[in-house]
């Protein structure tokens, strides 16, 4: 009975994702209906040789797409859920899509990238061969709680068939699978940038999870990822089995090492921290299923040039950067913030990263701002930063408090009338750099129209 | 105005939802009316500064349900001091959960109970799975008083002391309007998060209540913020 509910569900997946593949409905629509009428239908699969699952607060995305285009280049087939959502109905829609009709996955390695609060309706339906945690940190409050919270939901359930495969500088999801699963570390070695004590607003991990004394650290890459060990009862960062070292941030190189084998340079983004442990991570799942170096090179050589964190055009002669800052997650925008750093140039800022759909999604929870580093906006450099949205006043008070100059705060509550002041203003001898959550992509095209209309030369 | 000593109990663990905004909030303000300020950061194990000296202001924010268990041990150490200190003067503001370990004690969802400082008379219970979150507008004397809530814990049974009553979103638990305590100077509440910058009129009041001379000052936009939010959320 619940095979002949698969297969129907399978049936109306399936054609739900024909006729909506021309409109972009096809990859949440198909799941949400499939899970509607068989709510099992992801144990029910005949899923491939290899399924990898990629879980944690950040870098998920990067590094399931680095994963699925090494594994690519290396000749095998891949299915992923790179377009549609994380969580189980977007899981679906993509093995759905994939399968034959007697629900076998076709494709010969599963590349899944699996929201962390989804895995009780995920991991309790198959039992992945690996599951890849980049890191925890707090993350929305309002759906996530914190850390701790999200820990375990993950660990709870966690099976012994899966090998997880986990960045060691992170002593949070570190600690995932303790004796049930086994476990494969990777690191980042310490760089020019790691510093002895922690830079940042937030640090998630102060006090040692097994006695709770603070926990000291060598150094620190950023927030809480650093290497680390309790003077008290010895808990320390876990040994590694691959990890990244010498890492050139103006060349935007650095060599990875496995054990017992010889180091390899491998590109990476210029600037782009995150992507090195996003390589590493993705090198070291590859390099557990197989597949060589120098195939994984390639991989990763091929997708750097084409992905990246933000986009630089220039506008009617205004140079306009443009950077999706993820709202509610003081972490990922903090870490934004910091590009702000790396340029010489004069700029105006402009921030939307409070929800720019506030009255739809309920008013919303500020308390992430204060968990942010706007330290960078104090910079003379920047001249203006212009604030948009219904909570304009909140993150203006934020910025304040934390001493950013308030005569260079300019709020808008009308993001058409910031397009339009901001447009007026602009000048040539000022890039323009804007930080944006995801509702507020409108804006940014807004922005961007206008600022082309000014025609100059 | 005169200085004063401000004690962040256990910064390690209880700072969850932007809580550190509260004391850079106190600061600035305190800083804007001459005010020096010397600050203690107690870590867990740690003797508490309030415990051996006059503390003007102590905060203490939210924490993980686990660390919460162990605060609680340690607290239980000073519940003289504690006890001295809620009937004194002194200024004491605890957020979130930490509403909880002035209670009789913890349900934690498998059954089990943890005690609590029993102070007074509420009890938490906590859910399995799901956190609670509210948007809340509460009252105390003449202040609208707005925030946050996000929570794995409800709490229930006699509030002798109520600090808020409020008009939008829940209480101590979603059947009934009022939560919190304010004994003498002692006030805590579920709200969690930057709750001072929230209110500015509630922290030039606390200040108040440390030094009658505290002549406050305005930030440029707190009071737009402020109102704005009240407007929407009643």
């Amino acid at each position: 009975m619940r095979k002949i509910r698969f297969f129907i569900a399978l049936i109306a997946a399936k054609i739900i994702y024909f006729i909506g593949k021309p409109f972009g409905k096809s990859t949440n629509l198909p799941g949400e209906l499939m899970l509607k009428i068989c709510p099992d239908s992801l144990s029910l699969f005949r899923m491939p040789q290899t399924t990898i699952c990629v879980t944690g607060t950040n870098g998920k995305t990067g590094t399931s797409n680095l994963l699925s285009n090494i594994i690519r280049k290396s000749g095998k087939s891949v299915v992923n859920n790179s377009k549609g959502s994380n969580m189980a109905p977007g899981l679906a829609s993509a093995l759905a899509a994939d399968s034959t009709m007697t629900g076998r996955i076709k494709s010969d390695i599963a590349v899944l990238e699996v929201d962390e609060r989804s895995s009780q309706f995920i991991y309790t339906k198959f039992k992945p061969d690996y599951i890849l945690c980049t890191n925890l940190f707090r993350d929305s409050i309002m759906r996530n709680g914190h850390s701790e919270f999200i820990f375990n939901k993950i660990n709870d359930y966690l099976s012994p068939e899966t090998t997880l495969i986990l960045n060691a500088n992170d002593g949070i999801s570190g600690m995932l699978g303790e004796k049930v699963c086994k476990r494969i570390y990777y690191s980042v070695e310490k760089t020019e940038r790691s510093s002895k004590n922690c830079q940042d607003t937030v640090c998630d991990l102060i006090a040692c999870p097994k006695c709770h004394r603070k926990l000291n650290y060598e150094y620190y890459h950023y927030n809480h990822i650093g290497k680390f060990k309790c003077d008290n009862c010895g808990f320390e960062m876990e040994k590694s089995k691959y990890y990244a070292s010498d890492v050139d941030f103006s060349e935007g190189k650095f060599c990875f090492n496995e054990e017992g084998k010889a180091a390899r340079e491998i590109p990476f983004q210029k600037g782009n921290f995150f992507n090195v442990f996003n390589i590493t991570g993705a090198a070291s799942v590859c390099r557990e299923i197989g597949i060589d170096i120098d195939t994984i090179i390639k991989g990763i050589d091929d997708l750097s040039s084409k992905t990246g964190r933000f986009k630089s055009e220039k506008f009617s002669n205004i140079e306009i950067t443009s950077m999706l800052s993820k709202n509610q997650n003081p972490i990922s925008c903090s870490q934004s913030l910091k590009y702000l750093n790396s340029t010489q140039d004069d700029m105006d800022v402009v921030l939307l990263i409070t929800d720019s759909n506030d009255k739809a999604h309920g008013h919303e929870d500020i308390s992430w701002l204060y968990d942010t580093d706007f330290e960078p906006l104090k910079d003379e450099k920047i001249k203006n930063v212009y604030i948009g949205g219904i909570r304009s006043y909140d993150l203006a008070q934020c910025l304040d408090i934390k001493g950013i100059p308030t005569d260079k705060l300019l709020l808008f509550e009308s993001y058409k009338e910031l397009a339009d002041k901001l447009c007026k203003d602009a000048s040539p001898d000022r890039k323009i750099v804007i930080y944006f959550e995801l509702y507020a992509t409108s804006v940014v095209k807004m922005i961007k129209t206008k600022m082309g209309e000014r025609g100059d030369k | 105005m005169k200085d004063l000593k401000i004690e962040i109990l256990y910064p390690e663990f209880n700072n969850l939802f932007g809580d550190r905004g509260n004391y850079e909030y106190l600061s600035k303000k305190l800083k804007s009316a001459d005010c020096n300020i010397q600050l203690f950061e107690t870590s867990l194990y740690e003797k508490p500064a309030f415990a051996s000296q006059d503390i003007d202001i102590l905060l203490i924010g939210p924490c993980t349900e686990s660390a919460q268990i162990l605060q609680l041990e340690e607290l239980k150490k000073y519940k003289g001091e504690i006890s001295a200190r809620i009937d004194s003067e002194k200024v004491t503001l605890a957020t979130g959960n930490a509403f909880e370990l002035f209670g009789q004690y913890i349900e934690r969802a498998d059954g089990s109970k943890i005690e609590c400082l029993q102070f007074f008379g509420h009890y938490a219970k906590q859910f399995s799975r799901l956190r609670f979150n509210d948007n809340a507008v509460g009252t105390f004397e003449n202040m609208k008083i707005v925030g946050f809530k996000n929570l794995l814990s409800h709490s229930y049974g006699e509030l002798e002391y109520p600090f808020l009553k409020m008009m939008n979103g829940s209480g101590m638990n979603p059947d009934t309007d009022i939560e919190g305590i304010h004994k003498n100077n002692f006030f805590s509440t579920y709200h969690t998060g930057p709750i001072l910058p929230l209110n500015p009129e509630f922290c030039d009041y606390l200040i108040r209540l440390c030094d009658e001379e505290y002549i406050p000052h305005e930030l440029e936009f707190e009071k737009k913020a402020y109102e704005k939010r009240l407007e929407e959320l009643t």
